[in-house]
């Protein structure tokens, strides 16, 4: 060890850095002062509303109009519409050990252990069959409720789950055809890519509801969710084939050349070479195609599905809770928040981790 | 496949070989050969088509007219002849062309393991005995960003050594590093070539080639201009050209 990368560089205190980049000047210290002002304020106006002159219970809805701060009883009261849609009552918590799941194998793939071909199969095959199990039943004596009936955070989770699951694989193949050798195959790959692009995804999932059942046989039809969770998926590995894409593009050609003259072939070559790195080079894009389909799951709604912000709709769609309806969105918001934040944290994380030896 | 024992058996042959870039002619009708356990350093200014050529040999580039021949298999487009000279032949380039992903052992044992089928165990033990050749063991958990350029490319030499190669090309593998990180990487080459390896080499490095070569060839235009030992090739070069290029190159 040399001297120099035993000490460290000089480092200015916290409070002197504050002062420098906040209070510098009179006018710096005004704005922040105002600023500092402002944003206590809105948080304080938010705090008031949300916690301090809220009511909490379902029976005392009748004092929230004098209380005058967020009236929670309107999610104590209809929390299982939300969460559950049309799902029979009495089988509700089938939906939540589902939910469960989902969750489980979404934190268990995004730990490294996992990621190997074999193990994330295994892994998502068994998260989907026990979802499937509980929500459809059929077996184990669970009565069967078919997909029409389910709804609310079980939906989401399943949408995008099975939307990720079919697309990312889907991507990978699309973003190598597109760059193959032959030009035959890239145009293809090309033009399917761009086909799926241009069309807005409500038009995409209508057909795949509405048009193909006339199109296609009887027996490839499968259930209308199914269809839908195709199309969908369609169209997010177009967009995802194109950040991959991306990402394959800004490998130098050498690294290929080197794998070529070690006698790998071209499969070891695009699964040890070309697809890490290119992950490594997409990921801020890729994963920011993760949240944006998170957040689209609740376009289905449109083809008739209840997941959860349209669960959220029926909440308070019915007699006294009609008034409440911020409430409920404030509520599905912060479901929302609570995944996609920790889908961007990890994302993060990512980064970091991949980071290691590229300076 | 090539005899060892036997003196002067062929590694390569290049008979009348040409390739185009679209139509831009980069290499003419070529003849060219390396023995088996030849050193043969090929030099020639910027664009003579020098890289093309050692990238024809392992099947990088593609060439339309002519024969070449590696090791007693013919480069044509039988996929199965192609996976075999690229397993037998090694390359080192100008880059190093290190996977930056994978640690320096990882570089090392990524082919043995998918290529050779050897065991994890296996194929740490044969890289580490090859990254202790070229002098860095100690390197091995690091990644080859935290490396000198000097040290990327010894591994890389590594990497390549590890796969037991019958030949070793080599493209400029000096001219990316500053100078003070030339001779580790030299030295490397000058203990590879005494231990008796098959290697075509471009280099403008000239010490080297007076040192190991046993032929040097001066490509110019994607021709081959001259060739001799490197003894006649330095003191008396009898083509024009050659003359040319070496007066500039020795200036410095
Ligand atoms: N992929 C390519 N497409 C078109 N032209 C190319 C391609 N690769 C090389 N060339 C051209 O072919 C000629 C020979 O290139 P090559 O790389 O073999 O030269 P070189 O002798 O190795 O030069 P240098 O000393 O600069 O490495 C150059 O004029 C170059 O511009
Ligand atoms: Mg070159």
């Amino acid at each position: 060890m040399t001297e120099a990368s035993i000490a460290l560089p000089p480092q200015t205190p916290f409070s002197q850095r504050i002062k420098k980049s906040l209070f510098a000047t009179p006018l710096d210290c005004l704005l922040t002062l105002i600023c500092a002002f402002f944003f206590t304020y809105i948080i304080y106006l938010f705090v008031d509303w949300a916690f301090l002159s809220s009511i909490w219970r379902a029976d005392d809805e009748p004092l929230c109009k004098e209380a005058g701060g967020a009236c929670w009883s309107v999610i104590d009261a209809r929390h299982r519409i939300i969460f559950f849609g049309l799902f029979p009552f009495e089988e509700h918590w089938r939906s939540t050990l589902a939910c469960a799941v989902m969750i489980v194998t979404f934190i268990a793939s995004c730990v490294p252990w996992f990621w190997t071909t074999m193990k994330l199969s295994a892994l998502w095959i068994a998260g989907f069959a026990t979802f499937y199990i509980l929500m459809h039943g059929g077996l184990f004596g669970l009565s069967v409720i078919t997909p029409e009936r389910w709804g609310g955070l079980a939906l989401t989770l399943f949408i995008f789950a099975a939307v990720s699951i079919i697309g990312m694989p889907l991507s990978i193949v699309l973003a190598l055809g597109r760059r193959s050798k032959l030009p035959v195959i890239a145009k293809m790959f090309g033009l399917f890519i761009d086909f799926f692009r241009s069309l807005p995804l409500l038009t995409i999932l209508f057909t795949a509801a509405v048009i193909t059942p006339f199109v296609l046989p009887g027996w490839l039809q499968g259930d209308k969710l199914y269809r839908v969770i195709v199309g969908f998926a369609i169209f997010f590995a177009a967009y995802q084939a194109e950040n991959i894409r991306a990402g394959l593009q800004a490998i130098p050609s050498g690294q290929d050349e080197a794998g070529l003259t070690l006698g790998l072939n071209y499969m070891q070559r695009v699964t040890r070479i070309q697809l890490p790195q290119a992950f490594r080079n997409s990921l801020p894009a890729v994963v920011n195609q993760f949240v944006i389909t998170f957040k689209e799951t609740s376009i289905v709604t449109i083809v008739g599905f209840f997941e959860i912000l349209a669960s959220g709709s029926a909440a308070f769609g019915t007699g006294q809770w009609t008034v409440h309806y911020i409430e409920v969105y404030v509520f599905i918001g912060a479901i929302y928040f609570v995944f996609v934040f920790s889908l961007s944290r990890y994302g993060a994380y990512l980064e970091r981790k991949l980071r290691v030896g590229h300076g | 496949m090539a005899d060892q024992s036997e003196p002067n058996v062929i590694a390569v042959t290049m008979k009348a070989v040409n390739k185009w870039y679209d139509d831009f002619h980069v290499l003419k009708d070529i003849d060219f050969q390396v023995a088996d356990g030849e050193k043969v350093v090929v030099c020639g200014p910027s664009g003579s088509g020098k890289s093309t050529l050692i990238r024809c040999i392992c099947k990088l580039e593609d060439h339309q007219k002519g024969t070449i021949n590696v090791l007693g298999t013919e480069l044509n487009d039988n996929v199965a002849n192609i996976d075999e000279i690229r397993r037998e032949v090694g390359m080192v380039f100008q880059q190093f062309n290190l996977f930056p992903h994978m640690t320096v052992l990882e570089n090392c044992t990524l082919a043995l393991t998918l290529v050779r089928k050897k065991s994890r165990k296996e194929a740490e033990a044969i890289a580490m005995q090859f990254l202790e050749k070229v002098r860095i063991p100690e390197q091995s958990t690091k990644y080859p960003g935290e490396l000198s350029g000097g040290q990327q490319q010894r591994v890389a030499i590594a990497r390549s050594l590890c796969m037991n190669p019958k030949i070793l090309l080599f493209d400029e593998p000096t001219s990316a590093l500053d100078p003070e990180m030339i001779s580790e990487v030299l030295d490397v080459m000058v203990a590879l070539a005494e231990e008796g390896m098959t290697m075509v080499c471009v280099t403008h490095e000239m010490g080297f080639a007076r040192r190991v070569a046993d032929r040097v060839i001066f490509m110019d235009a994607g021709e081959i201009v001259e060739q001799n030992t490197p003894f006649e090739f330095f003191e008396n070069p009898t083509n024009e050209r050659t003359k040319l290029f070496l007066s500039q190159i020795l200036q410095h």
